[in-house]
């Protein structure tokens, strides 16, 4: 028994061809909207990890005697460090820690053990405190001619740059996908109105509004979609917890770069997806099924 | 209740198919549109439910001039005028109850106050027991029965068939016609075109024929 219009539709057998391909649209467009969680969850971690440090570089002399004359310099730019006021406090980096910060780069060998590296004094800024960062170079060159002062500005700004460039990216795919999807539907919903031709007439014959005949056309297509999307999104829920998995039994997706596991609060975002494509459907089933339909006499 | 006024209709650039066709059906009465195939017995009919607009003349459906009535009154208008058609249109994919149901659901009865009505309607034209039946796996006069059930169940103000006699035996045809007969007794308007003479001949009704897209009034009286 028939309860509502869409069931004045004929149910297809199998999937349809629109349904499948909904499906991988979804897919990638939760893929897009994952990857952009991504970017800006790491845009922020990159921030918050540095904007409030800074970094002194103790270049190895080239005058004097080089490891006596490094091992002052750096004392004396610790000094200037722990004196001025708004820096919480300033630590030099021991051997073993500038020795693992480039070992992923040079390995472990005895080549590395006899490289001339500089000394890293790492100082934490108390938040919001004013600190004149160029006055406090100018300080550290008189005492230590060979420190660079690095507030780490330029590659926060670059860091942010590429993560606002992921985040972009992501949406423009967001957006082709939903065009791409409204256009799907728009062509599937004229051959379903051309393939049900004759229901078309007959309801509108018998006194249907063009309103109720949009419905019976729009609740099918919103279902449909909203099947298939959701399923094309689960998929890429689970491949984004997947990855998160692996990471968590040390397989690193890509080195150097955050992981690529989401949250479960941001997989939560990926419910948007169906939602988005069911009611993308549910319109342009419904402008074109009027179309069609008030073209009727 | 209808009221045609020097109507004449072609079809694109065509020859008329009418011409200046004029004709009053008053409310409860009951007539028969006859004429040789081609005569335009189903343009005439298409033009009086709606399905098309004249290309000249005036069309009065329940008081409306169609020249002039909005389009977004016709779907109430349509909902006033049951009609079976020559071809069926039958809905493939719903069963005989939900067919026979469309009119009640465009009118926006739900199916508990429907179902009896629709039940009883299908017991009456002989097929209580095909009610779930998908109109493809029934005969070509089993789905003629259920195209009449569709027509009559929301007791329409103007009832058209177009030949709804063409594919049942006798004893089927006559009792379909009681059934219209009957339909026309509690108030419905009705028009019937046929070629079927012994059925005109069983009644008394009037009888409008077509010649050459003009029409000849052959009998006057009223019901049968």
């Amino acid at each position: 028994m028939i309860r509502g219009p869409a069931q004045f539709m004929p149910r297809e057998k199998g999937a349809a061809p629109l349904d499948v391909m909904i499906g991988i649209m979804a897919f990638l467009a939760a893929l897009a909207l994952g990857a952009s969680l991504l970017a800006d969850r790491a845009s922020l971690d990159w921030r918050a990890g540095l904007s409030d440090r800074l970094t002194v570089q103790i270049l190895v002399p080239s005058h004097g005697d080089a490891a006596s004359e490094l091992v002052r310099e750096t004392g004396a730019a610790l000094g200037v460090l722990r004196a001025t006021p708004g820096i919480a406090h300033a630590q030099p980096l021991s051997e073993a820690e500038m020795r693992g910060l480039v070992e992923p780069w040079l390995g472990k060998g005895s080549l590395v053990a006899e490289l001339p590296l500089p000394n890293l004094i790492d100082a934490e800024v108390i938040p919001g405190a004013p600190v004149d960062l160029a006055a406090l170079a100018a300080r550290l060159k008189d005492v230590a001619p060979d420190s660079q002062l690095d507030d780490h500005s330029r590659w926060l700004a670059r860091l942010k740059g590429l993560a606002d460039t992921i985040t972009w990216t992501a949406y423009a795919i967001l957006i082709l996908i939903a065009v791409a999807t409204a256009a799907s539907v728009t062509f599937a919903t004229r051959a379903g109105l051309a393939a049900h031709h004759e229901m078309v007439s007959l309801l509108h014959q018998m006194g249907a509004r063009a309103g109720f005949i949009a419905r019976a056309f729009e609740q099918h297509f919103a279902l449909s979609t909203f099947a298939a999307s959701a399923l094309g999104a689960t998929l890429a829920a689970l491949l984004f917890l997947t990855a998160g998995g692996l990471e968590v039994f040390g397989v690193e997706a890509v080195p150097f770069l955050p992981p690529i596991a989401l949250k479960f609060g941001e997989v939560a975002w990926f419910t948007a997806v169906p939602v988005a494509a069911a009611l993308i459907a549910w319109l342009t089933a419904r402008i074109s099924v009027l179309a069609v339909v008030r073209k009727i006499y | 209740m209808v009221r045609f006024e020097n109507v004449g209709m072609r079809y694109g650039a065509g020859p008329e198919v009418l011409r200046d066709v004029t004709f009053a059906l008053d409310a409860g009465s009951f007539t028969f549109l006859t004429g040789l195939s081609g005569a335009g017995k189903t343009t005439l009919l298409k033009l009086i439910y709606v399905a098309e607009p004249p290309s000249r003349g005036l069309i009065t459906l329940f008081g409306n001039d169609m020249a002039t009535t909005r389009r977004r009154d016709f779907p109430a208008i349509r909902r006033r005028i049951g009609v079976v058609f020559q071809d069926f249109r039958l809905l493939e994919h719903l069963s005989a109850f939900d067919n026979v149901a469309l009119p009640l659901r465009l009118a926006g009865r739900n199916e508990g106050n429907y179902e009896h009505d629709v039940e009883e309607l299908l017991s009456w034209v002989g097929l209580g027991d095909r009610m779930h039946a998908k109109p493809a796996t029934l005969s070509g006069g089993e789905q003629q029965r259920i195209a009449i059930a569709r027509a009559v169940v929301a007791r329409p103000d103007l009832l058209i068939a177009d030949e709804p006699t063409g594919n049942v035996d006798a004893e089927i045809g006559g009792r379909l016609i009681r059934l219209f007969a009957e339909l026309n007794r509690l108030g419905t308007t009705v028009l019937i075109a046929t070629h079927d003479r012994a059925l005109i001949e069983s009644t008394k009704a009037r009888e409008m024929r077509l010649v050459g897209g003009r029409l000849v009034e052959l009998r006057t009286a009223g019901r049968p």
